[in-house]
């Protein structure tokens, strides 16, 4: 299941008006790298160089060996168990049921039973603070090797908090923030009893999809009340059989599941790669339909804005291009993107300065940088006209609850600065400088990171199966808390640890977690980058040719 | 004092070693297993090679005609 690293560097687009290299003020926000130019819609900012640097052969091997070991030993457990020699902690048939057709199939929990249960203490840990920059633990610890856990009484307090997607640090719970939000609660109440289209469409949901438009620079959206359900359950109201949807490779669950949901044509194109999408688009335009070669009804091309696995950032101009050229539609999925990259926390579309309304459906979720639930779906008035009767979430689904309403209402205006202060621009910049900070040193100590050097994602490569657990281990004895992620969600040699920045974190706080990720990385050996970085950026351009892997 | 940093170090190497083959996520008893079987490997190969080493050598050097 490796996926082989896919370079994602970029040609150099020279527009007319030329590309100067210097330190430009905008919004008070220093550019170092390039010059925006005259917002026209016309996006001309080159993409940063987003390196997705392989490891060496060593490590790769090792990854394979240590993998095969607890394979192995994995198979001789479920053999003692089967014998009988051990004891068996996981659901099985009663002795009279064994004729009949299998309850549980046994090897496709294989890697649960065998990989997971041994380190599944470093997983589902309970909180019992808000997931702000610290936080507090639960001590919790096991008898029998983590297939049950008992807790010790004892809370771990100030624990640093690197896993929360908080980007702006909405993540709150100062009571004069929270004013409206209680204000809201003794208005509406908590709970509202129906769906949208029934009779719970408030007051307070009209105003919030009037903002939501505001804020992005479109027509009309609308809001739904949980944000996986967004993808899913609209993606069906939109296409349908006989469309054809090309979503890139690292998309995000609720997507592809609502693509399937559709039953539309899926081809999946390789992660940020435009000669791969273009060459599927030119073949899709000319072919059509797989056995009749008639037109297909619809094409849509599926991305994200960041894609949290990886911290890569969709390459939007070029999409935008490509989709005018062979007539196509356009889904972003903006759920880490929006409000946590841009110079006002617009999303990419800010961040590229690309027109808005060249984008036909853009989606994005509440549960990220507002510190709330829900999602969103905005774009043309025709076309959320259309999803409030047509789609699944606005006819079935409950709406969403009024004082998660407010709180978003409270962060929107704290960021578009119509609460009067410029508390919503301070956390943003705050935002953009600690994840400039933190990425540029991480590089700098040599361990290998992906993503774009925007994106406050920061996912550090461990590979190693038991380096993995460690890491989480060591990080917690030294109270910082991280998401380590491993096989089912990234391939089974590229296991990491992703850091998710916040604008509430301190540089006092980043730099501890980066004293003791020092540490960890010497004493676990996972500094394994080959480059040499310095703290200089630099300062001239290079001409790279797009590798088609 | 040199022997207890002698001892961190290898118990530094030995950790290492556990985290690379990923016997760090095994119990006691199945590190046991496998260093067993490992030691007895390599012990198995350093004695053939005590063993079997002499005559291979002078079979070289014969087939080079250093020595007759």
């Amino acid at each position: 299941m490796a996926r082989p690293a896919a370079d994602g560097s970029v040609s150099l687009r020279l527009s007319s008006n030329g590309l100067k290299a210097g330190d430009t003020e905008k919004n008070g926000f220093h550019n170092k790298k390039e010059v925006f130019s005259p917002g026209n819609g016309v996006a001309s900012r080159p993409q940063k160089h987003e390196p997705f640097e392989q490891a060496p052969m060593y490590v790769a091997v090792m990854t394979y060996l240590g993998f095969g070991i607890v394979t192995l030993f994995g198979y001789l457990r479920d053999f003692l168990r089967a014998v009988g020699l051990e004891k068996c902690h996981l659901a099985q048939e009663r002795e009279e049921q064994k004729d009949f057709i299998p309850l549980y199939q046994d090897f496709e929990n294989f890697y649960t039973r065998n990989l997971y249960m041994r380190v599944r203490d470093n997983w589902n840990r309970p909180i019992c603070s808000l997931p702000g920059p610290v936080f507090d633990l639960m001590e919790r610890v096991s008898d029998d090797y983590n297939w049950t856990f008992r807790f010790t009484g004892k809370t771990l307090h100030n624990v640093i908090n690197m896993g929360s997607y908080n980007y702006l640090g909405f993540a709150e719970n100062n009571v004069d923030f929270l004013k409206t939000v209680a204000d809201k609660v003794n208005q509406y109440g908590t709970g509202v009893c129906s769906t949208r289209q029934e009779i719970g469409n408030l007051s307070i949901h009209e105003e919030l999809e009037g903002l939501v438009a505001n804020f992005l620079g479109v027509e009309s959206a609308m809001i739904y009340g949980m944000g996986f359900a967004t993808n899913s359950m609209n993606i069906p109201a939109l296409v349908g059989k006989g469309c054809l949807i090309l979503s890139d490779e690292l998309n995000h669950t609720s997507l592809i599941l609502g693509a399937r949901l559709s039953a539309a044509t899926i081809r999946v194109f390789k992660h940020n790669n435009m000669h791969s999408l273009e060459r599927m688009l030119r073949e899709a335009v000319c072919s059509g339909q797989p056995r009749t070669h008639r037109p297909w009804k619809k094409i849509l091309i599926m991305v994200e804005g960041i894609y949290s696995m990886e911290g890569s950032v969709v390459r939007l101009p070029e999409i935008v291009a490509l989709k005018k050229k062979y007539k196509a539609y356009l889904y972003l999925d903006e759920a880490h993107s929006i409000g946590a990259v841009g110079p006002s926390g617009k999303g990419v579309t800010e961040l590229f300065n690309v027109n808005p309304t060249d984008i036909d459906v853009m989606m994005g979720t509440f549960t990220k940088s507002f510190g709330a639930a829900g999602g969103y779906i905005a774009g043309k008035k025709e076309l959320v006209d259309y999803l409030r009767s047509y789609s699944h979430s606005a006819v079935y689904a409950t709406a969403m609850s009024p004082p998660i309403t407010e709180q978003i209402l409270r962060a929107l205006k704290c960021i578009m600065g119509k609460d009067g202060t410029t508390e919503g621009l301070r956390r943003i910049h705050q935002l953009a400088e600690n994840t400039r900070f933190f990425r540029a040193k991480l590089k700098e100590m040599g361990f290998i990171i992906y993503g774009n050097d925007d994106s406050p994602v920061v996912p550090i490569l461990l590979y190693m199966p038991g380096k993995v657990v460690a890491f989480a281990r060591e990080m917690l004895e030294r109270r910082i808390g991280v998401v380590v992620v491993g096989f089912p969600a990234t391939p089974i040699t590229e296991a990491r640890a992703r850091f998710c920045l916040s604008a509430a974190h301190t540089r006092d706080m980043l730099n501890q977690v980066l004293h003791h990720l020092n540490e960890v990385g010497d004493t676990l050996c996972l500094k394994f980058s080959r480059r040499k970085y310095t703290s200089r950026p630099d300062l001239c351009a290079e001409t790279n040719l797009e590798l088609d892997s | 004092m040199g022997l207890s940093e002698c001892w961190k170090q290898l118990s530094w190497i030995y950790y290492q070693y556990l985290l690379v083959t990923a016997l760090y996520m095994l119990e006691p008893w199945e590190r046991t297993v496998f260093n067993s079987l490992l030691v007895s490997v390599g012990a198995m190969a350093v004695y053939t090679c005590y063993v079997f080493m002499p005559q291979h050598i002078m079979a070289i050097l014969h087939y080079f005609e250093v020595v007759q």
